[in-house]
């Protein structure tokens, strides 16, 4: 008698318990598309397509490898043709998308922080597809942990694979006989199970900012948001971390707090909150900006005076490559040469590099423990909409930080924001909090 | 003595600029002279001014009582709101710059040296200073545009032979604009292009530590 393999939907239903409410799921090939569709609503999952979108937000596909590279995609599931003992894999093409141009996708999915590959466990002659060694050009080298097929579950070590779970009706010897690799078998040996799971993602919304912010330790880097002026700057964050206390920061913001010292239309007998609040109540070590003290000589900033008696640390960064390290280190690029400040202070000390005899001074991604933006609107999801030129820095920073808190004056459901408008997909942002009423950015 | 003579005014130093903004150019102007250039731009040249604040097409301040914190120019000024414009992060801000999508920019300075260095950034005697945009713009826009006062307020010349501050970008100037001439950086030296009415090359040179290249043709001040 022949043993029955499973249909694609019941290898989908299995993968689709790895799926955790709220994470980010990149999928690719049929078998891991079909897991999608398995996966209830409310569960909050959301789901990177190949074709250029997330979830329902239209994205390009600069910005799909930007969020794979960038650390923010939990799991990837991949349909593969190969995979082999050590967690390698061969991703599945079809026939009529061969050469290179297939395996860009691929290639950029087995940066997940998890990556489960799909596939038959056999091919069309029931040659394995589970190997010592790939014959295929590999996709992604040793990142695969589990390797679910249509007939088993394994998990992936350094120590190659042991089986955990089998089709019904099919035993440990039975898997052995059609697997191309030497396989252990888990002491607690089970049948596949194939109901999904339900469960509800962690809501993002918090009640103020102090609750917020309360885990933010010590020792933080924080990326700061804000240009200069009043517009598009967290206050009501900040105003919060300068209540919670914590010390020896270092943050990252286009400016040091120049508004309370350039009236940017502050009203007469009120002052402005910016990064002042926290460097005179001594709780910044460095600050890495671009215009981080006042235009005017005369009235110095809170941060040029902490400076001036030697309390702070300031690296000075010309504010397009401020921009520019903020979005790599968001995005997975380690390092970019730009041509920036070439044969100027802001060179020394960093590798330089003459390219077609122009010169180029290579410069460091940046990444926080926090970051504290600012929006116009967030629905509950974390998609943001910003307000004219207050978007700036604050779109930039949401994607390269642990923790994204972002304040904003309303907060709508989901489907309130035309996808086409939002600027940050809610995959960047961990935590929303409205500004509260009559808050202004003044004391 | 030519330190004394009559110079012209900060709103002349514009004018003269504007004139050197093509029409549909874009166009990014930086904070002091270069802000009130765009007065001085007629409408049918359709000029697409940049800002860093992350705006496109961004028009004239707004009104008294107008003041909208969320549309500001990269001078903290608020802006109107007009027809046209686009908003857009700083990453896209500053790839338009480097990306050689802003034509012209428009910079004050504290020194531009013969060969086209720039030094805007840093008064030595502060020991600190903003960079913000400016090195950026140095490096990435097609033209680079000094519009200054030509001596300082203790009558120390801006335009040397050598920067002795900090610089911002090398060689990337490409012509400058003062209350006294107008002039052309190039490899061999600062050209003297034009000299301010009632101003001789020569009374020129006196006020100048560059030692400046005289044509037999330097024109007249033109606004």
């Amino acid at each position: 008698m022949t043993l029955e393999r499973l249909d694609a939907l019941s290898v989908a239903r299995r993968a689709a318990a790895e799926i955790i409410p709220g994470s980010v799921v990149a999928v690719s090939g049929d078998w891991s598309i079909a897991v999608a569709d398995l996966v209830r609503e409310d569960k909050g999952v959301w789901f990177l397509r190949a074709g250029g979108t997330l979830s329902d937000l239209p994205i390009n596909a600069a910005d799909a490898g930007a969020i794979l590279r960038g650390g923010n995609v939990d799991l990837s599931i991949v349909q593969a043709a190969q995979v082999d003992s050590r967690g390698s894999f061969a991703g599945y093409h079809a026939t009529d998308y061969p050469g290179p141009q297939g395996h860009a996708g691929l290639i950029d999915l087995a940066g997940a922080r998890r990556v489960v590959t799909v596939l038959p466990h056999n091919g069309a002659d029931r040659a394995p597809n589970i190997l010592d060694t790939l014959t295929l050009p590999p996709d992604g080298f040793r990142c695969v942990d589990t390797i679910i097929t249509d007939v088993a579950v394994f998990r992936v070590a350094d120590t190659g694979l042991t089986l955990t779970e089998v089709a019904p009706g099919w035993s440990a010897e039975d898997i052995r006989a059609i697997t191309g690799t030497e396989v252990t078998v888990a002491p607690g040996l089970r049948e596949m199970d194939f109901t999904v799971p339900p469960g509800k993602p962690p809501s993002k919304v918090y009640a103020d900012g102090p609750s917020a912010i309360a885990d933010l330790p010590d020792g933080a880097t924080v990326f700061i948001d804000g240009f200069g002026g009043p517009g598009g700057m967290a206050h009501h964050l900040l105003v919060s971390l300068r209540d919670r206390g914590s010390r020896n920061l270092t943050i990252v913001s286009n400016t040091a707090g120049i508004a309370r010292v350039v009236s940017f239309g502050t009203p007469p007998g009120r002052t402005a909150i910016d990064h002042s609040v926290l460097v005179e109540n001594g709780q910044v070590a460095k600050a890495i900006a671009s215009f981080p003290v006042s235009p005017s000589v005369s009235r110095p900033s809170e941060f040029e005076l902490a400076y001036r008696r030697g309390e702070v640390d300031l690296e000075l960064v010309p504010q397009g490559t401020l921009a520019e390290r903020l979005r790599a280190g968001g995005a997975g690029i380690e390092a970019f040469y730009t041509p920036t400040g070439a044969g100027t202070l802001i060179a020394e000390g960093k590798e330089s590099r003459v390219i077609d005899g122009r010169e180029y001074i290579l410069e460091h991604g940046l990444r926080a423990d926090f970051a504290l933006i600012r929006a116009h609107r967030a629905d509950t999801r974390g998609n943001l909409v910003y307000r004219g030129t207050s978007r700036n820095f604050n779109a930039v920073m949401a994607p390269g930080a642990r923790v994204t808190v972002v304040e904003v004056d309303q907060i709508v459901q989901p489907g309130e924001l035309d996808p086409e408008a939002v600027v940050t997909p809610g995959i960047f942002v961990q935590r929303i909090v409205r500004r509260p009423d009559g808050f202004t950015g003044y004391e | 003595m030519s330190a004394d003579k009559e110079r012209l005014d900060r709103a002349i130093i514009a004018m003269r600029v504007a004139r050197e903004l093509p029409a549909g150019s874009c166009v990014n102007l930086g904070i002091g002279i270069p802000t009130l250039v765009s007065m001085f731009v007629d409408d049918e040249s359709v000029v697409f001014y940049h800002s860093e604040s992350g705006v496109l097409n961004c028009g004239p301040l707004a009104e008294e009582g107008e003041e909208d914190i969320d549309l500001i120019n990269a001078g903290g000024q608020f802006l109107q709101s007009v027809p046209g414009m686009a908003y857009f992060s700083s990453v896209d801000a500053f790839a338009m710059i480097r990306g050689g999508h802003v034509d012209v920019t428009v910079l004050g300075a504290h020194q531009v040296s013969a060969n086209g260095d720039l030094a805007n950034w840093m008064l030595p005697e502060r020991g600190v200073g903003n960079i913000g945009g400016a090195m950026d713009l140095a490096a990435g826009a097609d033209k680079v545009i000094v519009a200054m006062e030509h001596n300082d307020r203790s009558g120390n010349s801006k335009v040397v032979q050598e920067c002795d501050f900090p610089l911002t970008g090398r060689g990337c100037v490409s012509l400058v604009v003062t209350d006294v001439a107008v002039m052309e950086p190039t490899p061999d030296g600062m050209v003297l292009r034009e000299a301010a009415p009632g101003w001789t090359p020569a009374e020129v040179q006196e006020v100048t530590d560059a030692r400046l290249i005289i044509p037999d043709n330097v024109a007249e001040y033109e606004v």
